[in-house]
């Protein structure tokens, strides 16, 4: 006991003599750890979260919808249920009516006209009952409200993406005023979606909540056509579902209902569904920081022992057995390891708060929990205290294998050059021996340099590849701003609502609109590209692809010959394994001869061009290949190029209110869902950006105060000579300049590397999008910025060290 | 360098002075005292000592009698805790750290038992340090490696040398800084007899040659050579003057 307790005050005193350096390793351990833990409990947090947030708001477990126009009187829904009740299959029905609408939220000059929805809702005994919301913004409906005119409230989403007031009123279709009293979230709209399928649909799709008496009185009758179900505990939601359809269809036979259990709720989907897909990113981020930060601890740990060696060599001498002398060192290892893990604790409770407000902004829930992992955690920490542990044995096994006077010698400590002796005479700078001296240290330790940069590099590396990836989820986004803003500038994209023959009235009535210049129809239809498991869906624009106000670009074009040409984004003929002038198979709807319903077909359509588009599900044909649809002359959405000076409020508001119109938007909102899709990644990079850029400072600084340490006999004698402090300052600089520099290039070519697998792995999650790997000049700047500069410059912060040396006792090493 | 304006010619004499000789090293009640894990030390006690332009002075003292004190106050590498400390005229012992830098970079040099070469230089080049930053640009470094003897070893990096032809490549950048006095401390240390014999050949030349040379050594033997042997014990000066028997050749050497 003695002994151990002998050890360890030992070792604590090494420790405590390098405190600093100490500290720092046991900081880039921790947030190596700490980050690993963080981004590796990504999935399980938001898992977590979506349960507790569909929990605390009695999230239904299956809807029943009636179809479009279709209703029943109020409480027959409910009725249907009384026997899956009684036989315990169900424990809460709750009617509710939803109307297709309009909304007009414009305020303070802005027009804000969307398609939305009115959610008539049972506020009756505390109600909903099911699907509560949480109300996040002024006040919530209550069952008095009923008795008001007009009483609402937003879906936040909404609200909050045009910053509306916490009350005001807005108009539904038809210039019904509603005066809402606050904002909510609730499960349905947890992600928004359009009746259309379209996610992160807020900018152009509102839900707005009123009891639902309000809405029955807005219908004009005492109906419902919408009711959500909560199934008892242990009910499987797929066979009660086929229950609920059969007794609905005895309350009501002859209705056709559609009843979707939550699985398949678009929202549900959408936040459950790429869970894992999503936790493969974070994991390959993860572990690159954590390959950097452990690859800089084993380095830097590595060489503090290693300027323990004479004592090591004095060990030897004495007789000490190898055991004895591993000791020390290993123990050192392992303390450093161990304090990382306990910062590490502390690092990944910080970076779990980060995350938590990156994921509160980002998709608003009501409860968001990011509790610390300790499993994931552990795993982490284990690694990370173990290889300091490592990095002490090798120095180790270097000095006990030479011989102790070797050892002893602190001569025999300094790095000869070995075989670059020959080529460090030829590097004579001038022959300036103060010159001299940083290029030189460099190229005389070449093992030592070669770690160092790596390390650095390594921490550059992380750096490249994390920033590297938002540059190239920006350029992808910016190709595809390119590609919209070609043609009219300030392009209007307008849907209609039903199909509408373009010699109509319609197309007339768009193109006479206030602040109209030219219109350009098409016709956008749901389609499937290629077979099988490849197949994937895509919307199918036909259009003039010549036309004026917009049209693709088209590369590699060729003729059809003969069969209906299609143009491709890249990324999906990529996928298909296509190129121009082949045939894909096309599944997509079709109208025959005088009959006015889809049927499914399948086409074998030619390439006839790509675009470059970054989301391969938008193909484009001709309009003179409208016939495969059966629809020539038929169009469902206009491109309307603004008159110049016209904005885009007013030509919206005169769109919006002409007849058959759906929703107005300008032609760039696409490119925000576009931002939107990406953007879960790129804010929760913002986060671990920060830790990189500490962690690569760790190193820098690291490095740079070890090196002060192993050079302060050249220092001192310098000093002894009269070289002033900013002078040895000066050279410790530029060596940290060089080795910075190396380890930059290192870090920036390996950076591009990982960017590239980054993206293989992002990839799959968005497997719609085509990513160009990017490596912005400002990344490149960056990396050199902190590479060079910073470790460049790291050495100044032991300008106190230098300034306090004890000259006398540094020189007085004795050999 | 110190011009010769400001070297002392007056002032207290000591034994040995020669007339007509500038005082290089003036110490007046120089004392050195610090806290050692708690205990107050004394390694320097009220010291007066001259030493004279071109003097061979040896201080002689066992090991923590205060000799390498002495000699870091002399070379301003240390403060005395109080006492005046006056080298080539100009009084460093209380002067700011600016002022020391530039007084060791223009007027003392430093020979170290230890060598303390600079290991990424060559031998060429760590005397070219020593032009270098005393700014003298009229000495040939390699002129001095020459002059020490080890004109065939100008290419060679420190760890290619013996431990003797180390000590003359510090011997030549201490030369080749062209400063007046020269500080060596136990700079036969780390050597065997015959290396060491060459080396004191060495200081013994420089002194003939004009500069002031002080040696700090624990060997008695070395003393022998010394125009004067300043003995310490203590901390305090037990003897100043010539050596007992008179002043031997180098080769009369033995130890």
């Amino acid at each position: 006991m003695r002994r151990t307790l002998f050890w360890l005050r030992w070792s604590g005193r090494d420790l405590r003599s390098r405190w600093l350096q100490v500290a720092a390793i046991a900081l880039i351990v921790a947030i190596g750890t700490g980050m690993s833990a963080a981004l590796g409990s990504v999935s399980v947090w938001r898992r977590d979260s979506y349960d507790a947030s569909y929990a605390l708001l009695n999230a239904h477990d299956v809807r029943i919808s009636l179809p479009a126009g279709s209703s029943l009187p109020a409480g027959a829904l409910e009725d249907a249920m009384r026997e899956l009740e009684e036989r315990g299959v169900v424990t809460t029905a709750e009617e509710r009516l939803i109307l297709p609408t309009q909304v007009d939220a414009s305020s303070g000059g802005r027009t804000i006209l969307v398609p939305g929805v009115l959610i008539g809702i049972d506020l009756g005994a505390g109600g909903p009952r099911l699907d509560g919301i949480d109300v996040t913004r002024g006040r919530g409906l209550r069952p008095m409200d009923a008795a008001l005119p007009g009483a609402a409230l937003l879906e936040a989403h909404f609200a909050d993406h045009y910053a509306l007031p916490s009350a005001g009123t807005i108009l539904l279709a038809g210039g019904t005023p509603m005066r809402y009293v606050g904002a909510g979230y609730t499960p349905e709209y947890f992600m928004v979606t359009t009746p259309a399928g379209g996610f992160l649909a807020e900018s152009s799709f509102a839900a707005v909540f009123a009891p639902i008496e309000i809405a029955r009185s807005i219908a004009g009758s005492s109906v419902s056509n919408d009711l959500v179900v909560r199934l008892a505990p242990g009910t499987g939601r797929r066979a009660a579902a086929a229950d609920i359809v059969e007794a609905v269809r005895a309350a009501a036979p002859g209705i056709a209902i559609t009843v979707t259990p939550i699985d398949d709720d678009p929202a549900y989907r959408g936040l459950y569904g790429d869970l894992e897909n999503d936790q493969r990113t974070m994991n390959s981020i993860a572990y690159l920081i954590f390959a950097a930060a452990v690859f800089a601890a084993f380095n830097l740990t590595s060489r503090i022992v290693e300027a323990r060696r004479r004592e090591i060599g004095i060990g030897m001498a004495l007789g000490q057995r190898t055991s004895a002398i591993a000791t020390r060192p290993l123990l050192m290892g392992l303390e450093i390891g161990l304090l990382g893990a306990v910062f590490g604790i502390g690092v990944g409770l910080l970076i779990d708060e980060g995350m938590r407000s990156v994921f509160a902004s980002l998709q608003p829930l009501p409860v968001w929990q990011t509790a610390f992992q300790p499993s994931t955690f552990a795993r982490a920490a284990a690694i990370g205290a173990v290889l300091p542990l490592l990095a002490a044995v090798w120095p180790v096994w270097r000095a006990v294998r030479v011989r102790p006077v070797d050892a002893i010698r602190t001569g025999h400590l300094a790095a000869k050059g070995g075989r670059l002796a020959p080529v460090l005479q030829r590097v004579t700078a001038g022959r300036r021996s103060l010159r001299l001296m940083p290029l030189r240290n460099v190229l005389r330790s070449p093992r030592r340099t070669i770690l160092t940069a790596i390390g650095i590099g390594a921490a550059i590396t992380a750096m490249v590849g994390v920033i590297g990836l938002l540059d190239t989820y920006d350029a992808t986004i910016d190709r595809g701003a390119d590609e919209v803003a070609r043609g009219a500038a300030g392009r209007i994209e307008v849907s209609l609502s039903t199909l509408q023959p373009v010699e109509g009235p319609t197309l007339g009535a768009i193109a006479g609109a206030e602040g109209v210049e030219a219109v350009q129809p098409s016709l956008r239809l749901a389609g499937r590209l290629g077979e099988a498991a490849a197949a994937f869906d895509v919307v199918l624009e036909t259009l003039d692809l010549d036309g004026a106000v917009w049209h693709p670009t088209i590369e590699g074009r060729v003729d059809p010959a003969g069969a209906t040409g299609i143009v491709l984004a890249r990324k999906a003929a990529e996928d298909l394994g296509l190129t121009p002038g082949d045939l894909v198979r096309v599944s997509h709807p079709i109208v025959a001869p005088g009959d006015e319903t889809f049927r499914r077909a399948a086409t074998e359509m030619r390439v006839i061009g790509l675009h470059p588009y970054p989301m391969r599900n938008f193909a484009f044909l001709d309009t003179s290949d409208a016939d495969a649809f059966g629809l020539a002359g038929a169009m469902n959405a206009v491109h309307v190029d603004p008159a110049p000076g016209a904005d885009a409020d007013t030509i919206t508001r005169a769109v919006f209110t002409l007849s058959g119109v759906a929703s107005v938007q300008p032609a760039d909102a696409t490119i925000e869902i576009l931002r939107d899709l990406v953007s879960v990644f790129v804010d929760l990079l913002r986060v671990v950006e920060i830790f990189v850029l500490i962690l690569a400072l760790l190193i820098a600084f690291n490095a740079a105060s070890i090196t002060v340490d192993e050079r302060a006999r050249e220092h001192a004698t310098m000093s002894a000579f009269g070289v002033r402090t900013r002078r040895i300052l000066a050279g410790i600089t530029a060596e940290g300049l060089v080795i910075g520099l190396a380890g930059t290039v290192i870090g920036v070519v390996l950076g591009r590397l990982a960017v590239g697998w980054l993206v293989s792995g992002a990839g799959e999650e968005l497997p719609d999008l085509e990513l160009f790997v990017t490596v912005s000049m400002s990344t490149i700047a960056t990396a050199f910025l902190l590479g060079v500069i910073a470790v460049g410059l790291a050495p100044l912060l032991t300008a106190r060290r230098l300034v306090r040396m004890d000259v006398p006792s540094t020189l007085r090493v004795m050999e | 360098m110190a011009s010769a304006s400001t070297i002392i010619t007056g002032g207290p004499r000591h034994p040995g002075h020669r007339e007509g000789a500038a005082t290089m090293v003036l110490l007046e009640g120089v004392s050195k005292r610090y806290e050692l894990g708690g205990v107050g030390v004394t390694a320097l006690d009220e010291i007066d000592l001259e030493v004279d332009e071109g003097e061979f002075v040896v201080v002689l003292g066992p090991s923590g009698s205060g000799k390498t004190t002495l000699l870091n106050v002399v070379g301003s590498l240390d403060a005395p805790t109080s006492g005046r400390v006056i080298v080539a005229g100009r009084s460093i012992g209380d002067a700011a750290r600016g002022t020391l830098t530039e007084f060791r970079r223009t007027t003392v040099s430093f020979i170290f038992q230890s060598f303390n070469l600079f290991p990424s230089l060559t031998a060429l080049e760590n005397v070219q340090f020593g032009v270098d930053i005393a700014g003298a640009r009229d000495i040939d470094a390699r002129q001095v490696l020459s002059d020490v003897g080890l004109i065939e070893r100008l290419d060679h990096f420190p760890h290619e040398l013996s431990g003797g032809e180390q000590q003359r490549v510090a011997i030549a950048r201490a030369l080749a800084t062209g400063n007046p006095i020269m500080l060596a401390d136990e700079p036969t240390g780390e050597l065997d007899f015959r290396t060491g014999v060459q080396i004191l050949d060495l200081l013994r030349r420089q002194a003939e040659a004009g500069k002031t040379v002080l040696v700090v050594t624990h060997n008695r033997e070395i003393s022998r050579i010394a125009d004067r042997v300043v003995e310490l014990s203590s901390g305090r000066k037990a003897s100043d003057g010539p050596p007992k028997g008179g002043r031997a050749r180098v080769e009369e050497l033995h130890w």
